[in-house]
């Protein structure tokens, strides 16, 4: 009956809103001219929740003293002064209700001083008020993105005084996810309310949508009914409290889940051309990094190619890189052809090494290990040189930002795409190792070169190759974490050790190993991160250095990294060459 | 009959699905010069890195020790501990130490303690410096003491490393084709001095030259593998008369089809 | 041929290189700090070469794994690093009062919000606890560490892909600032060393004298290590660990001995770093600073005693040079210098002489006529 009655009244007011809707200016300029405060109060509040792009302007310019009354045949005209002011400080005039400048009979624009003018008045009461009608606009945006943020904005200051508006949207607002967001708006505000059945009623919605905003003024509002000593309301609050919190550890297990698929792709991106040089001729490559960084830079420059050009002096030469200057979706297309071109350029380099350098060091692993190192130094700098030692941005495709939200978890689009990516890269080095005749040398030269160098394989021919692959996928790599993070001459090293460690947990040669590894490595990390905290207090209890292990834990990314090694070392005690090892009858 | 030294009965081992070993029983005899023969593949080296420790059998077992309850069980030990009790082993291509004189080869392989502190302050009696220039007589490099063993022809690093099998006074010692990339003169010489190893230890040789194995296993008994199974085992004579033999080894060139 | 002493576990006659660099520790030991007092060299310079003789013993520690029992341990400079922060905590306690804030606790401390010194910060004010800390700490870590790796037989690449991941952990903890060692910063602006202001140029002359003395006592060591047997097995262990092994060796606990030592020898040189260049912090304990060292000793020559030494004096002043010449370019001439070396000269400079011998050699039958 009451509910019955309430929803008449807001249809009522909802319907009283529309006709008086028809234009807020028309109302701002009446309001202005209005005698008193509470008049004037009660004008603006008829704004509450309205949605004209013009309620912002013209009550930031009131309360700012930059509405003005002009008097002229006995009558006066609300303006707004807009423009540069000229020599005699006159600017132009703009009525209030129409928008319009100010003319006179003739039709001929009214220019006017501010000095000479009185300023529209506004008390504490009535900026109050404006301040809102401000807070209520959002609400009635037209996207609704923006009418979301103001209804998070709105329950988290449960301003009880706003509720009225905040049930008039109940009926207009459309969009589903909208109106989810106003009734844990309107549960949140209930909160406060001094009915006892309506606290006990919001409660059960909060714990029926499972608000997770909401945790911190539940657990008010038991503070509150036991220090009120109402044990029954405390009871309700405290059950609804658990009833969230376990649908919170539920949401946060499913984020750590997808974060670890997340970083695990990464690694297994960053991972994989290491692994393949790595498995076919035992080189650590440690300019690996600088070939991801390679492919980043490239991503770049074809984005910078796409739009207004790029201008760079590496060792003081100026060379001038002309743009396309593309628009909409063609600009935006551009990742994808950066995409190859980034596996080029990194291949590119990849071979130059490996002729280079790489081919005279096959029998001597730790001298090309520390060959590569010089190497990654050498193209650090050269990075530096030419593009500067400041990171550089390279922008998202509008298509790879944006979050999808699953049951409240936060799904990025990019790490959706990164997962993605890593599956397809995958299978595509799967394809090329098992199906082609490339693959086919690739894994001869790999299980037995001598044997493959006598049955006519050029081996010189296949390590350049594969080189090529790796430092390829290496160069995709960084592709793709240009659009996670920013790009710098030391992207590469910020990865390096990690896919170092997924190589060595994976065992040589194996893509199974690699792929196992990575994800593993990636969750244990995310994990860790994710639990750490709580599990801080409990590490104290470790002899001798309990404490220490404590004060690490709190923070948890890099005590994930350490334990992420911690974790590596005993690994290897169990399997010392990795998930997958290759057996040798050699000696050595 | 005497209790063997090493025991070795029923052991398999499987690479990857390939049966190496498939319930193998070995006996060796104190004293006893025993040389085992087969075609490639026959599980000839699997057989020693079982013994030393290399790997370990899927099951079975390896014991050595002729007092039967008084035995190690070489399934359970390491490479280093294996080599501690006794059995050493001649690799099949031959391993020095290359950047090492052929000297310090010889003194790294003496009898003696092997832990970190007692190396910081070990120092060569002299009975020991006569046991090296002795040994280097042996094998005919008294004249190349202080060379790197690296510059050594490959015979005369085969004839070191028996050389430095004998300085470690092993009692068994494997020794894995030791005549390969030798002049006649030399396999003669290196099967003369193994025979007169017989006796003071116990030898396993396995070998591929035939005329090298009628030498040595002129007073022994030899064993032939076969796919990871112990085919016959006898004189030389008898071995060579066996028709499973003659089959798959010796006698290739009568059945094949060449 | 080689000319290996007839009986090989009899101490080895000094070679000439070695007696070289001996005579020349030692002189520097005596002559620069005089030259400086007489004002013939500023203080600076005597300072420059502290610190080179620092980096010298770092270079030894790398070669003393590398060269002599062929482990590429990228972990070096942590040792080095924690060397120089268990002394850094002894001289920071040594400010006193004396910081920004005039607290009795360091200043970073203060700015963190603590008022009391935490408890473990309490033992270094004793100088000998912190100098037995600084073998301490660096050896319990190389203990751990390579007991876990040797028992499992990891080597080769894994062993130096391990030992950076180390190395990166220990900068990820020491770089945070709970850790309660500096964060960033480190530890600098140190004012005395039992007593004596570290300003004070005999203070700097004792630590130079110290620091050369050290020097000429790890190579008296190392030369007397590879004379003995240890040192016959440590080379076999890096020419043939397998063969190693089967004559009976048991090759993780050498390879274990010889990495706690070498940590050691890096922690003394970290000890000796600080209180001459001012300043620790964790920039000094990254992978990218081990493979510096290594570059040290690859130029100089590995598997030598002079060649580090050589390596990490050369290098070093050639840095102090290009740094100032031509910022820009000097990873770009470590690079280049580091990729020539290995491919060109892995003997390193050492072997220098002998080369150019082949090459003269080599030379004299084209220049004869036919």
């Amino acid at each position: 009956m009451v509910r019955l009655f309430l929803i008449q009244t807001f249809l009522w007011l909802a319907c009283g809103m529309v006709a008086e809707a028809q234009d807020a200016r028309h109302e701002i300029a009446a309001a202005t001219l209005l005698k008193g405060e509470a008049a004037q109060i009660k004008a603006l509040n008829g704004l509450m929740g309205q949605a004209d792009d013009a309620i912002f302007p013209l009550l930031e310019a009131w309360r700012k003293d930059r509405l003005f009354l002009y008097e002229a045949n006995g009558k006066t005209v609300p303006v707004l002064l807009v423009g540069a002011k000229d020599k005699e400080g006159m600017q132009a005039a703009e009525r209030i209700d129409t928008g319009k400048p100010l003319v006179d009979e003739k039709g001929a624009a009214i220019r006017l001083n501010a000095e000479d003018l009185n300023a529209v008045a506004h008390s504490a009461n009535l900026r109050r008020v404006m301040k809102a009608v401000l807070d209520l606009t959002d609400l009635a945006s037209s996207e609704p993105a923006k009418r979301r943020s103001a209804l998070a904005a709105i329950g988290q200051a449960q301003q009880l005084e706003k509720l009225p508006a905040l049930e008039k949207r109940l009926a207009v607002e459309k969009d589903a996810d909208v109106l989810a967001a106003l009734h844990e708006a309107i549960a949140l505000v209930r909160l406060k309310s001094p009915d006892r059945a309506v606290k006990v009623a919001a409660l059960k919605e909060l714990e029926q949508i499972q608000s997770l905003a909401s945790t911190d003024f539940i657990a008010t509002v038991e503070k509150e009914a036991k220090l009120a000593k109402d044990e029954n309301l405390a009871v309700h609050a405290h059950t609804t409290l658990l009833a969230i919190n376990r649908h919170r550890s539920v949401v946060d297990f499913g984020g750590t889940l997808f974060r670890s698929l997340s970083l695990g792709s990464i690694l297994l991106i960053v991972a994989l051309g290491l692994a393949i040089t790595f498995g076919l001729m035992g080189v650590i490559n440690m300019a690996h990094g600088e070939m991801i960084a390679i492919g980043a830079y490239t991503t770049y420059v074809v984005q910078n190619v796409f739009a207004a050009g790029l201008a760079l002096s590496p060792f003081g030469f100026s060379v001038m890189i002309p743009g396309l200057h593309a628009t909409g979706w063609f600009k935006e297309s551009y990742f994808l052809f950066a995409l190859p071109l980034s596996f080029l350029t990194a291949a590119v380099a990849g071979i130059l090494l490996e002729r280079g350098v790489i081919r005279f060091l096959y029998r001597r692993p730790l001298e090309s290990l520390l060959a590569t190192w010089g190497v990654s130094l050498l193209l650090q700098q050269l990075l530096r040189l030419t593009f500067g030692a400041n990171n550089v941005q390279v922008g998202s495709p509008s298509y790879l930002s944006g979050n999808w939200v699953v049951a409240d978890i936060l799904l990025g689009w990019n790490r959706i795409f990164v997962i993605a990516f890593a599956a397809l890269i995958v299978f595509g080095v799967w394809l090329l190792l098992t199906k082609t005749p490339v693959g086919l040398l690739i894994r001869a030269v790999t299980q037995n070169r001598a044997m493959a160098s006598c049955m006519g394989v050029r081996t010189e021919r296949v390590n350049t190759l594969t080189f090529a692959l790796g430092s390829g996928l290496a160069g995709l790599a960084g592709a793709f974490l240009s659009q996670i993070g920013n790009v710098g001459p030391s992207l590469g090293q910020s990865y390096i050790v990690d896919s170092f460690m997924v190589v060595v947990v994976g065992g040589v040669g194996n893509l199974v190993g690699t792929i196992i590894s990575g994800l593993g490595i990636g969750s244990f990390d995310q994990f860790v991160q994710q639990y750490s905290p709580s599990v801080a207090g409990a590490l104290t209890e470790v002899p001798w250095v309990g404490g220490f292990l404590q004060n690490l834990a709190q923070d948890s990314a890099v005590f994930g990294k350490i334990l992420v090694l911690c974790a590596i070392i005993l690994f290897l005690q169990w399997r010392p060459s990795g998930l997958f090892a290759v057996r040798s009858r050699n000696l050595d | 009959m005497a209790h063997p030294l090493l025991t070795v009965e029923d052991i398999s081992k499987t690479y990857d699905g390939f049966k190496a070993i498939t319930k193998l029983n070995f006996y060796l005899f104190e004293g006893e010069l025993r040389t085992v023969i087969g075609p490639n593949g026959a599980g000839k080296s699997t057989f020693f890195d079982l013994l030393t420790g290399r790997t370990r059998p899927d099951e079975g077992k390896i014991e050595f020790g002729t007092e039967a309850n008084n035995s190690h069980d070489l399934t359970r030990l390491n490479e280093v501990e294996i080599n501690r009790l006794g059995i050493a082993r001649k690799f099949q291509t031959p391993s020095v130490y290359t950047e090492h004189s052929v000297r310090e080869n010889l003194v790294l392989s003496l009898k003696g303690p092997r832990g970190v502190f007692s190396s910081l302050f070990q120092r060569l009696s002299s009975t020991e410096n006569d046991r090296i220039d002795e040994l280097l007589k042996l094998i005919r490099l008294e004249a190349k003491g202080s060379w790197k063993a690296g510059l050594l022809a490959h015979g005369e690093k085969q004839w070191l490393e028996i050389g430095m099998l004998l300085a470690a006074e092993p009692r068994v010692l494997l020794v894995d084709e030791p005549a390969a990339g030798m002049t006649d003169e030399e396999t003669y010489r290196t099967g003369e001095l193994l025979l007169s190893l017989a006796g003071k230890h116990s030898l396993i040789v396995v070998e591929h030259d035939m005329s090298f194995v009628r030498q040595i296993a002129r007073d022994g008994r030899v064993t032939v593998l076969h796919q990871g199974t112990l085919l016959c085992e006898g004189k030389f004579d008898e071995v060579q008369a066996d028709p499973r033999v003659r089959e798959v080894y010796l006698g290739r060139g009568k059945h094949g089809t060449r | 041929m080689s000319e290996a002493p007839e009986n090989p576990l009899s101490p080895p006659p000094l070679s000439n290189s070695t007696a070289g660099i001996l005579a020349f520790a030692a002189g520097a030991m005596l002559i620069l700090p005089a030259l400086d007092a007489g004002g013939v060299i500023d203080h600076f310079t005597l300072n420059l070469w502290g610190k080179y003789f620092c980096y010298a013993l770092l270079a030894l520690s790398v070669d003393l794994l590398w060269g002599w029992t062929g482990l590429l341990s990228l972990g070096q400079a942590l040792f080095f690093a924690l060397g120089g922060y268990m002394h850094g905590m002894y001289l920071m306690r040594m400010i006193g009062t004396q910081g920004q804030y005039h607290k009795p606790i360091p200043d970073f401390l203060v700015f963190l919000g603590w008022t009391d010194l935490p408890a473990f910060w309490k033992p270094f004010d004793q100088f000998t606890f912190a100098m037995a800390m600084v073998f301490f700490l660096p050896g319990i870590l190389a203990f751990l560490f390579g007991w876990l790796a040797f028992r499992s037989r990891i080597k080769g690449v894994y062993f130096s892909i391990l030992t950076q991941a180390l190395t990166y952990a220990g900068a990820l903890i020491f770089f945070r600032n709970n850790t309660l060692m500096g964060g960033n910063n480190g530890f600098t602006d140190f004012k005395e060393e039992l007593g004596f202001a570290l300003r004070e140029p005999s203070t700097q002359r004792g630590l130079f004298v110290a620091t050369a003395a050290a020097l000429v006592g790890v190579v008296i060591f190392l030369r007397w290590l590879s004379g003995t047997k240890f040192g016959l097995v440590q080379r076999a262990i890096r020419d043939g660990e397998n063969r190693t092994l089967f004559s009976g060796y048991a090759t993780p606990a050498f390879k274990l001995f010889i990495f706690v030592i070498a940590g050691m020898i890096a922690a003394i040189g970290g000890a000796l770093y600080v209180p001459q260049v001012g300043i620790i912090n964790p920039s000094d304990m990254t992978p990218d600073k081990s493979l510096e060292a290594i570059v040290w000793v690859a130029v100089g020559g590995r598997g030598t005693l002079v060649g580090p030494i050589l390596g990490a004096v050369a290098v070093n002043m050639l840095k102090s040079y290009a740094t100032r010449a031509m910022p820009d370019l000097w990873l770009i001439l470590l690079g280049g210098l580091f990729l020539l070396v290995v491919l060109f000269l892995p003997g390193g400079l050492v072997s220098l002489p002998e080369k150019i011998r082949g090459l003269w050699k080599k030379s004299i039958p084209a220049t004869l006529p036919a």
